[in-house]
């Protein structure tokens, strides 16, 4: 008697607790009436969204907010706000895994002559101002692209400007290429494309005629980058010649740069790179505008 | 002494079965919220019965086992640490959730509104069977700090309370009918005519209602009043409430306009301080 007393006490005492926590992680969501809602209430609603401030996503000079399903941007620290003509969701299409606060890393320019964002229809465009707002553009990039992966949009000067996509993704193969314009966005066009269909890394132009892209994101053994130095028309094989030792440490190029008199690329660890903690990278340097390319030195993350 | 044993084992045995029952009333609420929103009338009653089923249990189990010193240490112990966890929980919840609760002057309605400290967001909870509740309606504006509720009629509980601008809002709840629910009416046209009380005249028109205190004058026109069930109405002026007329419990709704108005209303002043009702009699058609 006593035991059955003993257990069913201890049995209903774990429930209630079991209860009770259950109970108080539900607290924060069941705020919110779902049942006989007033009629007017869906039309309350957007009105009692657009009171909440928004907030910049950064502390940069221009910085955007995503709250309220809106893209606005601000120039002065959030005290006023500029709306970008452009369904949100829109700018998310393809392969994307996040809670869409912000923007996908590379697929946006942010400057003082410039707003620029990529997104996906069924093909490829791009909503632009140059005048802060005052007026948006849309350009179409390519009428028709398969399901995006990799995105990066970005502008060299006032005219030129290049946006390097991939898709189509089949395990770890997919389509990827470039798209040039040299009137500031109006028009594009499609590069030859690169010989590969590895997934893509990085990729960047240096000036209007030479870019680069470096493939190997999941497991890359070696860099693989890929040159053009005619703006598109040849894609060529960089050769990068690694020292021994860091042979297979080395292994994933990012987006060359100009530095003096040359080129210059870090080189990171991969996805698995653990050589002095994994997070140290090679620089290369390159003299014949990134055919080939001799190891320079170890960099610190912080540095590069 | 086998008295005394008797009467041990009886006590303990009564505590241990109102400690089952506090169980199966919590274990019947967790269902019922999670299936079908329902909620206690005030967020704290989970806590307070989480609270009376451990002193019952604990004593019922210390009356009813004899148990080595030790052991008693443990159970008393474990309903010690489980209370003042309900205790910190309770507090924490009305912090989330501040709840405005008043039950009715003859006790029988309770007025429920749930406000999301945080968000201000206010919601206005139907009761069901005494100490439940589910969601009925959202606040039109957000609570901003101090708010009162007052009852005007048995079943008539206004909330005045500031929203973010500072306006002064009034809520009603209602929990009757005064023409047995048969169908659906309006306020204003039922007090159509002339009302008078201490100082103020009321007057229900064609053109709004006109409410005149002293000397002064004022006429709500029909877009400025909002009707609660059908009980009560709010005058607004500039978005902001002013009086709330509520039909007393002796008021009589009929559909045939030529008998006679039979009843009071009573007209209740939007204020942060502390006011009554003003009672009115019916005077004249008009």
């Amino acid at each position: 008697m006593r035991n059955y007393l003993l257990i069913l006490s201890v049995l209903m005492v774990t429930a209630i607790i079991v209860g009770t926590y259950y109970y108080q992680n539900l607290e924060h969501n069941y705020t919110l009436p779902q049942l006989n809602l007033r009629n007017n209430l869906q039309e309350e609603t957007p009105n009692e969204i657009e009171n909440t401030p928004l907030q910049p996503v950064n502390d940069d000079p221009i910085s955007y907010s995503l709250q309220n399903d809106e893209l606005t941007i601000t120039y002065n620290k959030g005290k006023d706000w500029i709306k970008v003509p452009v369904d949100k969701n829109l700018l998310f299409n393809g392969e994307y895994q996040g809670n869409k606060q912000e923007l996908i890393e590379g697929s946006y320019v942010l400057s003082e002559e410039r707003l620029a964002f990529l997104y996906k229809q069924v093909g490829l465009n791009m909503k632009y101002t140059t005048d802060q707002g005052n007026t948006w553009q849309d350009s179409v990039i390519a009428e028709e692209f398969p399901e995006l992966r990799f995105r990066k949009i970005a502008f060299l000067n006032d005219s030129f400007g290049y946006v390097i996509v991939s898709g189509d993704r089949t395990m770890s193969q997919e389509y990827s290429t470039v798209f040039l314009t040299f009137d500031s966005g109006k028009t594009w066009t499609k590069t030859e494309d690169p010989p590969t269909t590895r997934m893509i890394a990085f990729g960047s132009f240096v000036d209007e005629k030479t870019g680069f892209l470096s493939y190997g994101t999941i497991n890359p053994e070696a860099p693989d980058v890929y040159v053009t130095q005619d703006g598109g028309k040849v894609w060529r094989h960089a050769r990068l010649s690694i020292p021994a030792p860091y042979g297979k440490v080395f292994v994933q190029a990012e987006a060359p740069f100009i530095e003096e008199d040359h080129l210059a690329v870090l080189v990171n660890q991969g996805p698995n790179g653990d050589y002095e903690g994994g997070l140290v990278k090679g620089k290369f340097i390159s003299k014949d505008n990134g055919l080939t390319w001799e190891f320079l030195q170890e960099v610190e993350p912080d540095e590069g | 002494m086998k008295d005394r044993a008797k009467w041990k084992k009886i006590v303990g045995w009564t505590l241990f079965l109102i400690a089952i029952g506090f169980f199966c009333l919590q274990m019947g609420f967790l269902f019922l919220h999670v299936r079908y929103q329902v909620e206690y009338i005030d967020n704290r009653i989970f806590y307070m019965i989480n609270l009376l089923f451990v002193v019952f249990l604990a004593v019922a189990l210390l009356v009813l086992l004899k148990l080595k010193n030790s052991h008693q240490v443990i159970i008393a112990s474990i309903g010690v640490i489980f209370f003042l966890t309900n205790i910190v929980l309770l507090e924490n919840s009305n912090q989330q959730i501040r709840n405005i609760t008043s039950i009715s002057p003859s006790l029988s309605k309770i007025f429920s509104v749930k406000e999301n400290v945080q968000s201000g967001e206010a919601i206005y909870y139907r009761p069901y069977y005494g100490i439940l509740a589910r969601p009925k309606e959202v606040l039109e504006n957000k609570i901003n700090g101090n708010n009162k509720v007052k009852w005007l009629a048995k079943d008539i509980a206004v909330l005045t309370y500031k929203d973010k601008n500072g306006d002064i809002q009034q809520f009603v709840g209602t929990y009757g009918d005064r023409k047995g629910g048969l169908s659906y009416y309006y306020v204003g046209a039922e007090i159509h005519g002339v009302w008078q009380g201490d100082n103020v005249t009321v007057t229900s028109g064609p053109d709004g209602i006109n409410v005149t205190v002293g000397n002064e004058s004022e006429l709500f026109s029909w877009e400025n009043l909002e009707q609660f069930g059908t009980l009560a109405i709010v005058l607004k002026k500039d978005n902001e409430a002013v009086w709330t007329i509520a039909l007393k419990e002796n008021f009589e709704v009929h559909s045939d306009a030529s008998k006679p108005t039979v009843g009071n209303i009573s007209l209740y002043k939007a204020t942060m301080e502390e006011n009554q009702p003003i009672i009115l009699n019916y005077i004249d058609s008009n």
